[in-house]
């Protein structure tokens, strides 16, 4: 048997072109741009510059235009599903900026009216919206973020066990990428030309596409999801490698997964933003991989740069291409680049195309890469291999305490590791020259990075990069806003606006260990070290090598307490992380790790089907000798239930640990307590600091779980060989 | 003239945050843009964004910009020819 083919059954997509599959190919089939100056906000001064803007979307702060767009195109998409969704994976940058940009500057200061801002509330509104009971997984890679969502679900589906993935990208039109583009200098104020020889830059826009995948062939599906790759130039936080290394290799992992030569790619959507940069290094690339290349063009003339969106909009036409047989024209380029030695097709035209390669790439040198075919396409994937658990070679964590030893000493001593490490004390351990432009999370993560990698004695450089974060850089998009406003919309910073994208650290580690393979940034709240596993346990196969997995989120006065759904109300604010350096190799590993549970609540049979998962109670009582239980302070009461649920099952004969009393309350604690527990299992011995009793010894054969409560119930185990 | 040279490098320390470099190690006939200071694009956008809040002076061509931010001696100079009431 082949590969399980993954067909994408139907699709729901809101742009500027229109809304709905019909809309847009009759939108592409004019060759229309729908890039127009900006009405969604109002500007302090000067000429709008020109956008892609979805009309009709209510301008009400709640919810924000990104969760309205998000719902439209995924209510479309499950239009005619009827069964339950196994998972939904969805790529954005913005959440709730928008509103939250509003909320800010009217100095809002209920915290109640922040409850959209993260990226996670836009996963759960289309989870709610679709009653899914899965993991609701972000992907935030800027302007990769929706291909990377797909090569992510593509695997989850797979691995086998689930059968039904919403996948996608969202995201709106704010002043954050509005001016953040600008500041870079990279809008053309006539539009967006793609591979034009005059072309300036893109038009910032916005939009949301939604596909639904499955491995159970649809009547009629709408076309396959054939391969998917991933790269990272670890080049520059924004210039794309000037070759297209990076391009290059995520356009060859993209056909070697689909077990294609480029010879049978038909069409190739260019990621083609209109900058000179981007399309010149796309340009070479191409050339290099495609002596003749096919058919190719940007869409990106008629719909501008919806950024996190763009993957999976382009994805949609991608299917509409294979589907109605078309070729997109490139519009807006009126006479091509001779320096790209490319011809793209210019105008649209009706034509048989059997496989699509379709670009995205962003922000950190972050590509990816997708291959679609017609729904006859014989599905020629190697068959996916089972894999073990990931093994743990290296750890580093930092609380307010410090780096790892000073937090388990602050353990032993019985004292809280909950605060934030003075900035001094993190660049204190970085060259100054590394971070001069960084602020406190890619700093907190490069300190991670650098300290679990060292950790390992010696092993190579990890070839790729998990993160997960759940409040981002909060400490750039402060900056950014408040100088925007401060300047009445004239000197937005360019620095900050590239230090504000959520993928910005992971990249900045990424281009510190040369790091080329996959770069994945999750962000789930509370949630978000979950979900870089679960990405690092998918996309990390046998021949990757390893890669650094890490959670780390920065507090930050005064937006914390605002915008996370977890600080603590009555303690300090805490900051902090863990790093784990993992591949699947299992010799001389400290441990393994695997995440047995992920699910959505707030169901009272939740933690029923965790014990069910886990083997039932009393394997539980004989596999794991401790609990550490995640109780985020947001959710207190939710997840103190489902604990006490939990134990009651298993009469309560497991020693617990509710790590955050001793992290304190961040979203990514959840990574300081997987450290602890590889910490716990390389000494054989969990202190009865943390469990609020004796020292118990850890047996061989015992292993640790990790179990995260309130609106999603996940369990992450560390054991050894 | 060379006060504009000394506030130039007090601006440009304190903007790209070249802590480990004093004014009095700031070679103002240096290489600028591209050379050890590990100054880049995004540098230059920032800097170009300085000028015009600081000084009134719209940079807003790259091909000027990569004239006038090729060393700090080239951009002091700059400044000095286009601020609002001409040369001082």
């Amino acid at each position: 048997m082949n590969g399980q083919p993954v067909y994408i059954a139907s699709a729901g997509i809101v742009s500027p072109l229109g809304r709905g599959l019909a809309a847009t190919a009759e939108a592409l089939r004019k060759n229309r741009s729908a890039i127009g100056p900006l009405q969604v906000f109002a500007l302090l001064q000067g000429e709008p510059l020109p956008v892609g803007q979805v009309p009709g979307i209510a301008a009400d702060l709640f919810p924000p235009r990104t969760h309205r767009l998000a719902c439209e195109a995924a209510k479309m998409a499950m239009q005619d599903c009827t069964e339950p969704l196994d998972a939904i994976v969805l790529g954005c940058t913005t959440g709730g900026i928008l509103t939250t940009e509003q909320l800010l500057r009217e100095n809002e200061s209920d915290k109640e009216a922040y409850r959209y801002h993260g990226l996670l509330s836009v996963a759960e509104e289309v989870a709610a919206l679709c009653n899914c009971a899965g993991p609701a997984i972000t992907v935030s890679t800027a302007c990769s973020s929706s291909a990377v969502a797909m090569a992510l679900a593509l695997d989850m589906l797979r691995a086998g066990g689930m059968q039904r993935i919403l996948v996608g990208g969202v995201d709106s039109l704010s002043r954050l990428t509005y001016f953040g583009f600008h500041s870079l200098q990279l809008v053309d104020r006539q539009g967006c030309r793609p591979l034009d020889v005059s072309r300036q830059g893109l038009a910032v826009a916005e939009g949301a596409a939604m596909l639904l995948l499955t491995t159970i062939r649809p009547e009629a599906p709408l076309a396959v999801l054939l391969g998917a790759g991933l790269s990272c130039d670890a080049h520059h936080p924004t210039a794309p490698h000037p070759a297209g290394e990076g391009a290059l290799k995520a356009m060859q992992a993209a056909l070697a997964d689909a077990g294609m030569d480029p010879s049978a790619i038909e069409y190739i959507n260019l990621h083609g933003t209109g900058t000179p940069e981007n399309d010149l290094a796309e340009a070479r690339a191409i050339s290099t991989l495609f002596p003749a290349p096919p058919a190719l063009s940007s869409i990106k003339g008629a719909t501008g740069h919806s950024l996190a969106a763009a993957g999976a909009i382009e994805a949609v036409v991608a299917a509409l291409a294979v589907s109605q047989g078309f070729i997109p024209g490139n519009t807006g380029c009126r006479q091509p680049d001779p320096a790209l030695h490319l011809v793209p097709q210019t105008v649209f035209a009706d034509r048989p195309v059997r496989t699509v390669l379709s670009n995205s790439f962003g922000f950190g040198g972050n590509n990816g890469s997708l291959v679609i075919g017609r729904a006859d396409a014989p599905a020629s994937a190697a068959r996916r291999e089972t894999r073990g658990p990931l093994a743990v070679h290296g750890s580093a964590c930092l609380t307010g305490a410090g780096l790892k030893a000073a937090t388990l000493a602050a353990l032993q001593a019985g004292t809280t590791a909950a605060g934030m490490i003075a900035a001094e004390e993190i660049s204190r351990h970085l060259p100054a020259r590394l971070i001069r432009r960084l602020k406190r999370l890619a700093r907190l993560s490069l300190l991670l990075a650098t300290a679990a990698h060292a950790d390992t004695g010696g092993r190579e450089n990890p070839a790729a990069v998990f993160m997960g974060t759940g409040w981002g850089a909060l400490s750039e998009t402060y900056d950014f806003l408040t100088r925007l406003n401060e300047s009445a919309e004239q000197f937005p910073s360019p620095t900050d606006f590239v230090g504000s994208v959520h993928n910005g650290a992971a990249g900045q580690v990424a281009i510190l260990f040369n790091a080329t393979g996959a770069n994945v940034t999750t962000s789930g709240g509370d949630y978000s070290f979950e979900q870089a596993l679960l990405a690092a346990d998918h996309l990390l196969d046998d021949s990757a090598g390893s890669a650094m997995l890490l959670g780390a989120d920065e507090a930050h006065s005064p937006l914390s307490p605002l915008l996370a759904p977890s600080p603590d109300p009555a303690g300090p604010l805490a900051d902090g992380g863990g790093a784990l350096y993992v591949n699947r190799d299992q010799q001389n590993a400290r441990c393994l790790v695997r995440m047995p549970f992920y699910r959505r609540g707030p169901a009272d049979g939740l933690t029923d089907d965790l014990l069910a998962a886990l083997g039932g109670v009393d394997r539980v009582l004989s596999d794991y000798a401790a609990v550490f239980a995640g109780i985020p302070a947001g959710m207190t009461a939710l997840g103190n239930r489902q604990l006490e649920h939990f134990l009651a099952a298993i009469g309560h004969r497991l020693p617990v640990c509710r790590y955050r009393r001793f992290t304190g309350e961040f979203a990514s604690a959840s990574a300081v307590a997987a450290v602890l527990a590889v910490s716990c299992l390389e000494a054989g011995l969990v202190p009865g600091a943390l469990v609020g009793g004796d020292d118990i010894v850890v047996g061989r054969d015992r292993k640790i779980l990790v179990l995260g409560t309130g609106h999603f119930l996940t369990s992450m185990e560390f054991f050894r060989q | 003239m060379h006060d504009l040279i000394n506030e130039l490098k007090v601006k440009l320390i304190d903007l790209l945050n070249l802590t480990d470099l004093t004014p009095d190690d700031f070679d103002e006939h240096s290489r600028l843009v591209g050379g050890d200071l590990g100054i880049d694009s995004i540098d230059v956008l920032e800097m170009v964004v300085m000028v015009e809040k600081d000084y009134g002076v719209v940079i807003n061509s790259q091909e000027v910009g990569e004239k006038v931010f090729s060393s700090l001696t080239t951009l002091a100079d700059y400044i000095r020819e286009h601020r609002p009431g001409g040369a001082v």
